[in-house]
């Protein structure tokens, strides 16, 4: 029973005036170990929120949110995060953050030592374990940051938008290094992005998210990631299938802006 | 953008935050703790000094200091008038303007008068400056200051120019070796050098100890920070110097004094830097450290800690400039020994080849520390500013 459940999640803020915000209302849904799920939505709706409490950063006011049965309260090594970018440590180099997690749980370097070495060949950085990560680009610096999460060997990872900040080209190596590790490994992971297709082609599962109060709108169950793992990603995205998909979604999102707009705010 | 940010809250969340050890935007001022720590500086302050202040004992023991140092002055009078043999006041005692004023107030009027006041420079310069044994004056000074007693001009600041006000490169070289291998009174300018940086290192260490461990937990707990705040930005604008006076009668004349004051100068830059540099860790970073297992005390060691070098290390910096300025300025009254007091010495007794010396070797010691500390900085943390 390695699935996460979230029951009935919601989050409302008191911002200063006193004024409420309900940032996540009433999110309920299921996700069986090893699936791929991919969250997208406008500015405001919960999104990062959401994969905050996953993660334990945040308390829910309302409902509960579960891992293998067990209640998530707070950050722990059983769900690894990816975060967009800056989140490496400077002042160690490559292979001391990939052994960061091992190392604060105690292990010894007997132990970790040969993963770490495993783990750089996994993200193709073989080699580049005594650089220092300022000498790394951005999408290498991503590279090490999914190995760093992958030493902990989490059963589930979250990423928050990992591939923001990288360019066109190196965003789709990335994407298919990340379709990879999911296969090779079988973890569940839970990624939030902004980009339409790249929820599409990663996601085998994706929630639309609407703000407002923040919550699920639509929930796709996707072929995009299997067939990546086999398919030509360019290919794939200029299929008919996919290019349906994507203006149906992206015509759900313009809606959602054009309502906030609309409203005066 | 600026009204979701508002929407999504970022004030609203941390209430709802399960770890906010290490989180930046989670620590606030709470302004009654800061209140609280106002009222406790007041009361300490009473209690250090009421019940046992100023008794009867006290009171008697600073009478007689006062009336000890009355006499003092009276017997400095007297020797005054001793050295002014004929009612002349030395016009060279002292290279200052208004000291020059006054010598030429009293300088001879009268062309019978001028012999005299000749007479009485000429045996003052040989004989009357016996604590002064390696700083016999050459015959042209004595013959530039016969001089000065005959032209005085109260109008005329230009006859100050010479060797005693502003020495040539020349004579501060030659006053530079003697410095170095004789020294000023027996003490050499490396000893001088030395005793002045030993109390920078013993003031800044101490000063780091304390502040660094206050400024940590300023940037990390909302309760400390509210506490710290009122000392720290009560503290923090007193020059220094304004606390020299105090310090002399607490500590005495030396390096208790310029230690204490060095302390004082650079906790608060030091408190600064370290709550800015605890402030500075991205959340991003805290947050993947606990996900990946990480405790409290490991986030702070591990995460926060070596996050924080790059102000620590500005800090130090400053503290450094500032404590050396600092030393300098304290030295002149508050020490006996060191390069500052090297200076007074010597300008009370007109060697201002001494002061020129004296101060180039602090300018040049300041560069020299700061050099040392930028390649310090590059060794330590090469990472700065590449995140």
């Amino acid at each position: 029973m390695k699935d996460l459940k979230v029951d009935s999640v919601g989050m409302i803020y008191e911002i200063p005036g006193g004024q409420a915000v309900e940032a996540l209302k009433d999110v309920s849904f299921e996700l069986e170990a090893g699936r791929l799920l991919t969250l997208l939505g406008p500015s405001g709706c919960g999104k990062t929120t959401l994969l905050n409490i996953l993660a334990g950063f945040l308390a829910p006011t309302a409902g509960v949110v579960s891992l293998n049965d067990k209640r998530i309260t707070k950050p722990g090594r059983d769900r690894g995060m990816v975060f967009q970018q800056g989140a490496l440590f400077e002042w160690l180099s490559v292979a001391e953050n990939i052994s960061f997690g091992p190392r604060m749980n105690h292990k010894k370097s007997a132990e970790y030592a040969p993963r770490v070495e495993e783990l750089l060949e996994i993200v193709g950085l073989a080699g580049f374990g005594d650089k220092q990560v300022y000498e790394l680009s951005g999408g290498m610096q991503q590279r090490v940051a999914l190995a760093r999460c992958l030493a902990n060997d989490p059963d589930i990872i979250l990423m928050d938008e990992p591939l923001g900040a990288l360019d066109a080209l190196t965003r789709e190596k990335m994407q298919g290094l990340i379709l990879n590790i999911w296969k090779e490994t079988g973890k569940t992971i839970v990624l939030v992005t902004h980009s339409v297709e790249e929820a599409l082609y990663l996601g085998d599962r994706l929630f639309v998210m609407a703000p407002r109060p923040g919550r699920i709108h639509k929930d796709y169950t996707l072929p995009f990631a299997e067939q990546g793992l086999t398919a030509d990603a360019r290919e794939l995205k200029k299929s008919p299938d996919f290019a349906e998909k994507r203006e149906e979604i992206l015509n759900m999102i313009w809606e959602m802006e054009e309502q906030i707009m609309g409203t005066g705010v | 953008m600026g009204i979701l940010d508002r929407f999504s809250g970022k004030d609203g969340q941390n209430s709802r935050k399960t770890v906010t050890f290490g989180d930046a935007a989670a620590v606030r001022s709470l302004p009654f703790y800061s209140l609280i720590a106002l009222i406790a500086l007041i009361v300490f302050w009473w209690f250090a000094t009421t019940p046992f202040g100023f008794d009867e004992s006290f009171q008697n023991n600073v009478d007689l200091q006062f009336q000890a140092s009355a006499e003092d002055s009276e017997l400095r009078n007297e020797a005054r008038l001793a050295e002014g043999k004929n009612g002349i006041s030395i016009p060279f005692s002292d290279p200052m303007q208004r000291d020059y004023l006054a010598a030429c107030e009293q300088a001879p009027r009268t062309e019978a008068e001028v012999p005299d006041a000749e007479e009485g420079v000429r045996d003052l310069m040989a004989n009357g400056l016996k604590d002064l044994p390696d700083f016999e004056f050459s015959e042209a000074e004595i013959e530039r200051r016969v001089g000065l007693v005959q032209t005085c001009d109260p109008d005329d600041y230009s006859q100050l120019v010479g060797p005693a006000t502003m020495p040539s490169p020349g004579d501060t070289w030659t006053q530079f070796n003697r410095l170095r291998t004789t020294g000023f009174k027996n003490v050499t300018i490396w000893e001088h050098a030395g005793t002045s940086l030993w109390r920078v290192v013993r003031g800044m260490f101490f000063g780091s100890l304390i502040g660094i461990p206050i400024g940590f937990a300023m940037g990390l707990n909302s309760k400390l920070r509210g506490i710290f705040d009122t000392p720290v930005e009560l503290f923090r604008p007193i020059p220094p110097l304004a606390l020299l006076p105090l310090f002399i009668v607490w500590f005495g004349i030396g390096d208790g004094t310029a230690v204490n004051l060095l302390i004082f100068a650079s906790v608060w830059i030091m408190i600064i830097a370290a709550r800015a540099g605890a402030r500075t860790v991205k959340l991003s970073k805290v947050r993947a450290a606990y996900s990946l297992g990480a405790s409290k005390s490991q986030v702070l060691r591990r995460v926060i800690l070596p996050n924080a070098l790059p102000e620590l290390f500005t800090g130090l910096r400053v503290a450094l400039g500032v404590s050396w300025g600092t030393l300098v300025a304290a030295e002149l009254v508050g020490a006996e020994t060191g390069l500052g007091s090297m200076i007074f010495d010597a300008r009370n007794n007109l060697r201002t080849d001494v002061v020129v010396v004296g101060i180039i070797v602090i300018a040049v010691i300041g560069v020299l520390m700061d050099v040392m500390m930028r390649f310090a900085e590059s060794k330590l943390i090469p990472w700065r500013g590449k995140g």
